[in-house]
């Protein structure tokens, strides 16, 4: 339920402004909420007098109003869908399908309408569309109270973020708004006794975790990108789309943006998302070797990553490296050369398929979470390899 | 009743000693043991978190230590390099400063220990000449009063930190004899810079502890100011012990850090390597040493820490000179021989990598070893308590 | 200006196991440090403190054990000015969700504050949410993944990285920071002086009647998620040198084994 306290109100509009679905409105000097409104609390957190208060009954809830398994997209603002929302549509679907409910897609962007038929082939029964200027770049003052408001409204059992630098900083601010248990980066989903069962990695991989959420809805997760499997797009699938009207007033937003720095893009392909790795570290960086890693990956369909110290050493952008402080990845392969593999580094890799590590330390740590290992110089190594694809692969 | 545990602070500074030196200092071993120095910019960061000359008075740059808090940082560095090089700077320089500042004149003192403090300079000690060593009663370096100067004849040799001198600059705490006929009683103690003209210093090659140096120097008519005498003429003898035990019983912190640093070394492998289809860790003739060394490391790390704390009790009175003389001896007695022997064991179950130059505990082991003689043998130790059980009249040579 | 740290004590991530016996995690032993995101955020919160001059004051918070006491002392000795916490058996169990709030509800109990800084993530939960949930709880905005912060006036810029590379934003506070060290950032190591200071400073524990709480809503029992069940991840299966005579022979077995294993 949401109250507005008439008499602590200064008429300062901030909430008019700032209300993504336009139900707020001035009535002489005080704001009015009107019909239609979803509860998403943007307005809460904006008003300067706290007149504003929302209560939700989230204990003693009845479980079975929920239904639907959600996924919220992410886009490269109006180029493309990321690779993770159809991997999330494809566990939801295998996730409905054991649960006799549809999944829904949550589109959110500018100029994005244009790709929920992908999302649909990809096993989307519904897809939310909202559109606005305001939403083109994922910010959480935008996305949050959007989102908010739409699982107040519709009552899904189950929500699926990313687990991106985005889906990071957006999930928990819903879960949060919510009172909503949400479960970080995980990294297997399925269903026990009609529970989510919710499988991440803790304590930077060395142990893995079982959680559940038995007594709120819906039951939300960030899932890592890359571990779940899309499914083969059917373009004969039909679903829904539900415009929802956005209208947000990004002038009440108290995060400016003041400057967009994006690494050069390497490759076509994000580190993230890609489904072989070369990456290089310290090793490959004062020889000038990323060349020869290039060139492999190339041949290989792969793109070129790099540990910290190469980008420490500057020859790498921040965008590719891999670690704690830079991306996770779990591609098929993940080929480590010159990469001694410190801590902070087997983190961001070691849940990858199949690791090869290729340096001339045999007391490299990286060895030991390498499934095949060469000792040597990567100089001699790579070519050699280059090589080595290019026959057998007839090129 | 009795109080055994350290303070919060202790805590917190072995905590932060121990990720400095881990960020600092063990990643850059294997280039100090190749260069045989240590890198000047280390010694400056050492200063920055306040680790040099520790218990000196505040005045001249010190950090007001008392004698335990001094050992656990002589204890992290024993772990953190296993050449020992670190911990020797370490510790000959605070044991050196700390008689220095006790007894020292403020105008030297003013003059040779905030350089120290700040890492640019080496405080050491020089007893030890090609002749004599445990014998310091037989002396031949001499020191003899001219007007306001005195004047200084002789040789010293296995001193540690003489190049470190050259490099940076400082000197040693020096005994020479000043009354001729009085043998220990006519000592000296005094503060030798090696700038001086007249000091010829020489370089030895030891078997370990590659990055600090030892070596000698000859003395031959080097002047050098009144104020340069620390505490009372031909009182000197007195106030060596001084130092000799501060550093004896940071010694045992050195070999208890280096000791357990092994052993741990020694368990991660043990663990991992197979010999005929297990682990070799499941082989009793490999866990009983394990046990051994590990519990008489304990007892002499805890036995330390009292010896320690017995210097800090002398300092209010409440511990007499030959109490603490004797339970630094008994500590030092033994650190070095059983730090080596727990190293030698890691050694051992290494196998033939045990005994490669790539293998740190064989280096730990050879640096450990100088311990036995450096700062007072362990059979003169063994003489201090047998004279503080049997008396004087037993002293074998009277 | 009052800026408050959020600092959590962790074990030493790399030391700890299950217990294949009892499946609960064996925390015995292992060293407890300082998160290192959190190191990160107090000492740029101690530089921004700094920055603000006179009358600026650096809070540490911490939800905890009575042992977290000494994540507590090096956040002092590293500069902060008071140290807070909150211990209680009724904390004990808790998610994101009530830790968030339990240190929302002790950041509401310190009056008008200008700043949080978090550390990105803990590297034991390792969820990175306990920021954003906290920013959420207290209305403020937040920015997450930040590297670096400049104050001016009442206006931060940060620099922040995103998914595809970093934006810088500006914010007014008050407002929460999560922090991710750049790779340039070399952990402060407290010199003797600073021990010594740090004893001296105000630290206070708190318990949950001290942050007027509901009480539904703590630990365990205010935890929407539960912990079912923690295990070790599977092992990877023992890795295989490959040792040709030549680089040619290397790289032909290492494409053989991929090619056979379908990764190729
Ligand atoms: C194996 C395992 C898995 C878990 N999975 C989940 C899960 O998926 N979802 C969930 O909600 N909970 C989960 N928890 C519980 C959760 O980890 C912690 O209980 C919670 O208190 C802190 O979360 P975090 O460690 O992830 O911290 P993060 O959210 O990663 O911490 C971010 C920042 O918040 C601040 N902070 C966090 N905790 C404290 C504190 N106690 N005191 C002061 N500042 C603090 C620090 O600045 C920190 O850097 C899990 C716990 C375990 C043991
Ligand atoms: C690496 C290293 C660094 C050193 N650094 C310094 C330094 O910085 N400054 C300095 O002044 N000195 C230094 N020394 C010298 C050290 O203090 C002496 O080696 C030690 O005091 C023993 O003296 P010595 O070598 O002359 O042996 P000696 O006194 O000649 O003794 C030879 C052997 O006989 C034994 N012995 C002697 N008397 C008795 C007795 N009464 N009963 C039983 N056994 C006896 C000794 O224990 C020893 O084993 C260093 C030594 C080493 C190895």
């Amino acid at each position: 339920m949401i109250t507005l306290a008439a008499e602590k109100c200064i008429g300062c509009v901030k909430c008019v402004k700032a209300c993504p679905f336009g139900v707020i409105v001035m009535k002489g000097k005080k704001a009015v909420i009107g019909d239609g409104c979803t509860l998403c609390g943007a307005c809460e957190q904006i008003c300067p007098v706290s007149a504003i208060t929302i209560e939700r009954a989230m204990k003693d809830i009845d479980l079975t109003q929920y239904s639907g398994v959600w996924v919220v997209a992410e886009t490269e603002g109006s180029q493309r869908v990321k690779n993770f929302t159809f991997e999330l549509l494809g566990k939801g679907r295998e996730l409905t399908d054991i649960l006799g409910q549809s999944v829904s897609c949550i589109l959110l962007g500018n100029d994005v309408a244009k790709f929920a038929d992908t999302l649909i082939h990809h096993g989307a029964d519904s897809v939310f569309i909202g559109e606005s200027e305001a939403l083109s770049r994922y910010r959480a003052e935008a996305f949050a109270p959007v989102i908010t408001g739409l699982i107040s409204r519709y009552k899904p059992c189950i929500v699926l973020f990313g687990a991106t630098h985005a889906g990071r900083d957006l999930a928990p601010r819903v879960a949060a708004s919510l009172e909503l248990g949400l479960t970080a980066d995980c990294t297997g989903l399925s269903i026990l006794d009609g529970l989510l069962l919710q499988t991440r990695p803790a304590f930077g991989g060395n142990i893995m975790a079982d959680i559940i959420c038995p007594y709120t809805r819906p039951q939300m997760a960030t899932v890592r990108p890359n571990v779940m499997k899309k499914m083969e797009p059917d373009a004969k699938r039909a679903g829904e789309k539900i415009t929802v009207p956005v209208k947000i007033d990004a002038s009440s937003f108290r995060i400016v943006l003041k400057e967009i720095l994006d690494s050069p893009q390497t490759g076509k392909v994000k580190i993230d998302e890609a489904d072989i790795i070369v990456s290089g570290g310290r090793g490959v960086c004062t020889n000038g070797g990323f060349a020869l890693l290039e060139e492999l990956a190339g041949v290989l369909g792969g793109v070129v990553g790099c540990s910290r110290v190469a980008v420490d050493l500057g020859c790498r952008p921040k965008s590719v490296q891999v670690g704690q402080s830079g991306t996770t990845v779990s591609p098929k392969l993940y080929v480590a050369v010159g990469i001694s593999g410190s801590i902070q580094h087997q983190v961001g890799m070691k849940s990858s398929d199949t690791i090869v590590a290729i340096n001339n330390d045999p007391a490299a740590p990286i060895f030991q979470v390498a499934d095949f290992g060469i000792i040597g110089d990567y100089r001699a190594i790579i070519p050699a390899l280059v090589v080595e694809v290019k026959k057998n692969r007839g090129g | 009743m009795i109080t055994y545990e350290f303070s919060e602070e202790q805590e917190m500074l072995r905590q932060s000693v121990r990720e400095w030196a881990a960020k600092n200092l063990t990643p850059r071993v294997q280039e100090m043991e190749k260069n045989k120095e240590i890198p000047p910019d280390l010694i400056k960061s050492m200063a920055k978190m306040e680790l040099l000359c520790p218990t000196v008075d505040p005045e001249y740059g010190g950090s007001g230590f008392d004698a335990v808090t001094a050992g656990i940082v002589g204890e992290e560095l024993g772990r953190a390099d296993y050449t020992a090089s670190v911990p020797v700077f370490y510790l000959v320089q605070a044991s050196w400063a700390h008689v220095f500042d006790k007894y020292g004149t403020r105008e030297c003192k003013l003059k040779h220990i905030p350089p120290a403090t700040k890492g640019d300079a080496f405080i050491g000690i020089a007893t030890t000449e090609p002749g004599i060593g445990s014998d310091l009663a037989n002396m031949v370096t001499t020191i003899t009063p001219n007007g306001d100067k005195y004047v200084v004849n002789g040789e010293k040799n296995y001193i540690s930190g003489v190049r470190e001198v050259k490099q940076y600059g400082g000197g040693h705490v020096t005994l020479a004899r000043q009354n001729l006929r009085a043998g220990t009683r006519g000592m000296t103690m005094f503060f030798l810079p090696l700038g001086l003209p007249g000091i010829d210093i020489t370089e030895d090659e030891e078997m370990g502890r590659e990055a600090i140096s030892t070596g000698g120097f000859h003395i031959s008519n080097v002047e050098i100011p009144k104020e340069n005498i620390i505490g009372k003429e031909e009182k000197g003898f007195y106030i060596v012990h001084e130092g000799y035990e501060f550093a004896r019983a940071i010694i045992a912190c050195v070999c208890c850090g280096a000791a357990m640093k092994s052993l741990e070394n020694g368990i991660k492998y043990i663990k991992e390597r197979n010999a005929f289809g297990r682990a070799i860790a499941k082989y009793e003739g490999i866990q009983f040493p394990l046990a051994e060394h590990y519990t008489r490391i304990s007892m002499l790390r805890d036995f330390t820490y009292k010896a320690l704390h017995m210097i800090d009790l002398e300092q209010e009175g409440k511990a007499s000179r030959m109490e603490v003389s004797k339970t630094v001896a008994m500590v030092k007695m033994f650190c070095a021989t059983w730090a080596m022997q727990a190293i030698d064991d890691v050694m051992q179950w290494q196998g033939a990598f045990g005994y490669n130059k790539e293998c740190p505990d064989q280096a730990a082991y050879r640096a450990v070893r100088s311990f036995t003689l450096a700062e007072g043998s362990k059979e003169i130790m063994k003489t201090i308590v047998a004279r503080e059980l049997l008396g004087k009249e037993f002293i074998t040579y009277r | 200006m009052l800026i408050i740290a959020c600092v959590k004590q962790v074990p030493d991530t790399s030391d700890v196991k299950v217990d294949s016996a009892t499946g609960t995690l064996v925390r015995e032993g292992v060293p407890a440090v300082m998160n290192p995101f959190d190191q990160f955020a107090l000492e740029e919160g101690v530089r921004l403190r700094d920055a603000a001059g006179e009358g600026a004051e650096i809070v540490a918070l911490s939800m905890g054990p009575p042992q977290a006491r000494s994540a507590l002392m090096k956040a002092l000795a590293l500069g902060a000015d008071r140290a807070i916490l909150l211990t209680d058996r009724a904390f004990a169990g808790a998610d994101t969700w009530a830790t968030s709030y339990t240190l929302a509800r002790a950041v509401g109990a310190l009056g008008k504050i200008d700043l949080i800084m978090c550390g990105l993530q803990a590297v034991d939960g390792d969820t990175a949410q306990t920021g954003p949930e906290m920013a959420q709880h207290l209305r403020l905005p937040q920015v997450t993944y930040a590297e670096r912060v400049t104050l001016d006036g009442k206006t931060l810029t940060v620099k922040r990285q995103t998914d595809t590379g970093y934006e810088i934003v500006e914010v007014r506070m008050p407002a929460l920071l999560t922090c991710t060290p750049p790779a340039d950032f070399v952990p402060s190591t407290p010199p003797f002086s600073a021990i010594i200071k740090a004893k001296k400073k105000p630290y206070e524990e708190w318990g949950a009647e001290k942050i007027n709480t509901d009480a539904d809503k703590l630990g365990l029992k205010g935890s929407p998620t539960q912990v079912k069940r923690v295990f070790s991840p599977p092992k990877r299966g023992q890795g295989v040198m490959l040792e040709g005579n030549s680089a040619a022979a290397v790289a032909g077995e290492l494409f053989q084994v991929l090619a056979k294993g379908g990764v190729l």
